[in-house]
């Protein structure tokens, strides 16, 4: 795998990691952001990590990105990584909690029956928090095909709503807009859950 | 000491800081002022700390006074400052008597303007900061009628002949209103479109009305994408201008998502972004490119402007006993 960083306007760099397999690459930048994080390095103010890359983010009038980039270039992800904690998450699948659960059916060829069998028989790994508000992001999906965006995304989607698109998985925690295709809702805060990148989360169907 | 702020007009009026950094990695966007120059000079100009909370007012009015004599500033987009129906200066510090209703009216040029009171608003701190937050649902809103609990150690300055000290402390000001010229490095994507030159970098674009704390909306010629495949999620900047599958331009602000799938053509400086922070719907934007050292070189030149401005606010309150923080 190779670590390519570079400057992303004047207070960032972007680190990608390129090689390997999509694990091997997610592990390679989680690892970097526990490394950067641990170290403490000067004037860096905040890390996004996402599937294949790093956002570093610092204060330019106290470090430079060619300092910045070293210490990324130097920075050793020797931490182990934590045993995942597995959620199980209550949804009511279909109905007014999940309007596209018909759709999702229909565009995967599928019974409404079959798509809650194999959402809740998928061990969902959250990838990173996302936006909005920590929203757990989730692949690992057994649906036969990738599933599309809804064309119009919706103003507001209610907190709790479980979403998929293409071949990833999603919680809204907090009510917010939201183009992907919601197919049931769950009662539990997810602002209070804790999870972290490598957890798994377990859908449980409930009536 | 308590003193207590009371509110007798509020339009679109919350108290913020300079935001909740450090918690992108947990999907929290930094919020905070738009405006974070005009927002850490308010505070600079009462000897607050420069995170300081404040008061943003947001293309409206506001009115409120105090029960003991306090210590004002008012900074950002022009607007009318009233103490007792006297006109006063912006970015400058003000001595408010007790009970003289300080008025802020008819902003202009530019969104937002900020209200610095010496001392420490008691407002909730949510992961280290009181800016609001829609998503989250936390912030404090001001409304008529709303009262404010300030904790301050400023003791009033009595002089026998001028009743109250008048500060020429000589702020930085930047320039307000539209068209606004905004610097920009490159952006990541800026090689997979053939027209950068010819569209972002020489058209005017305007703000449409559907603009936001988390982004602008801007209308005027997209620029085009040789390239067509679907970007993985990554993480942004503030200030990453966007072009949409709708070849819609965005440019990200402090309440943006914290990750992106859409193809990045330029970055708004951080010096430019307290100018974006103050474009409003209708107004014209020009991108300019900006070289890298030359941004960061802008900032640090800014950044030294305020430590400059502190010093000569130390030694100013420091002659007159007004303590600092």
């Amino acid at each position: 795998m190779t670590l390519t960083v570079a400057p992303y306007g004047d207070s960032a760099l972007l680190a990608t990691v390129s090689g390997g397999s999509v694990e091997d690459r997610w592990l390679a930048v989680r690892r970097l952001a526990d490394a950067v994080e641990a170290d403490g390095i000067p004037g860096v103010l905040d890390v996004v990590a996402t599937y294949d890359a790093l956002l570093v983010e610092f204060d330019c009038a106290r470090t430079t990105h060619d300092e910045v980039a070293g210490a990324l270039r130097d920075a050793r992800g020797t931490a182990a990584v934590p045993t995942p904690t597995t959620y199980r998450i209550p949804v009511v699948y279909g109905g007014e909690h999940g309007p596209d659960l018909p759709d999702v059916a229909a565009q995967l060829g599928l019974t409404e029956r079959d798509v809650v069998r194999l959402h809740t028989e998928t061990p969902w790994v959250v990838r990173f928090r996302g936006a909005p508000a920590g929203a757990p992001m989730m692949d690992g999906s057994r649906f036969p095909a990738p599933i599309s965006r809804c064309p119009r995304p919706r103003t507001h989607v209610p907190a709790g709503s479980v979403a998929v698109s293409g071949r990833q998985a999603v919680i809204y925690p907090v009510r917010s807009p939201g183009g992907w295709r919601l197919i049931g809702r769950t009662p539990l805060r997810l602002l209070d859950l804790g999870y972290r990148p490598g957890d798994v989360f377990r859908f449980e169907s409930h009536g | 000491m308590a003193d207590v702020l009371a509110v007798h007009q509020a339009g679109m009026v919350a108290v913020t800081d300079l935001g909740r950094q450090g918690h992108s990695r947990d999907g929290i966007p930094p919020n905070g002022a738009a405006d974070q120059f005009s927002a850490a000079v308010a505070n600079i100009l009462v000897g607050n700390r420069e995170n300081s909370p404040l008061i943003e007012v947001t293309a409206s009015a506001f009115a409120f006074t105090t029960t003991r004599a306090a210590l004002i500033s008012v900074t950002g987009a022009p607007a009318t400052l009233t103490c007792g129906g006297r006109p006063h200066r912006m970015w400058e510090p003000v001595c408010v008597p007790a009970g003289a209703r300080v008025a802020v009216h008819n902003v202009h040029n530019g969104l937002r303007t900020y209200v610095a009171v010496h001392g420490e608003f008691q407002v909730p701190f949510v992961l280290g900061s009181c800016a609001p937050d829609s998503l989250l649902e936390v912030g404090t809103w001001l409304r008529a009628g709303a009262e404010l609990a300030v904790d301050t150690d400023y003791v009033p300055v009595d002089h026998p002949v001028f009743r109250h000290p008048v500060f020429r402390l000589a702020a930085p000001t930047p320039r307000f209103g539209s068209p606004w010229t905004i610097d920009v490095t490159d952006g990541p994507a800026g090689a997979d479109f053939v027209d950068l030159d010819r569209t972002l970098l020489s058209e005017p674009y305007r703000i449409t009305p559907t603009s936001n704390h988390i982004g602008l909306r801007l209308s005027g010629p997209a620029p085009t994408r040789l390239d067509t495949r679907e970007l993985l999620s990554r993480g942004v900047p503030v200030g990453a201008v966007e072009v949409t599958p709708s070849r819609e331009l965005l440019v990200l602000l402090r309440g943006r998502p914290v990750t992106a799938g859409y193809p990045v053509v330029a970055v708004a400086t951080r010096v430019a972004q307290s100018a974006l922070g103050q474009a409003a719907p209708g107004h014209v934007l020009r991108f300019r490119r900006q070289a890298l050292p030359d941004a960061v070189a802008a900032y640090r030149a800014r950044r030294r402007a305020m430590d400059a401005l502190t010093a000569r606010v130390r030694t100013a309150f420091g002659c007159v006993g007004i303590p600092c923080h």
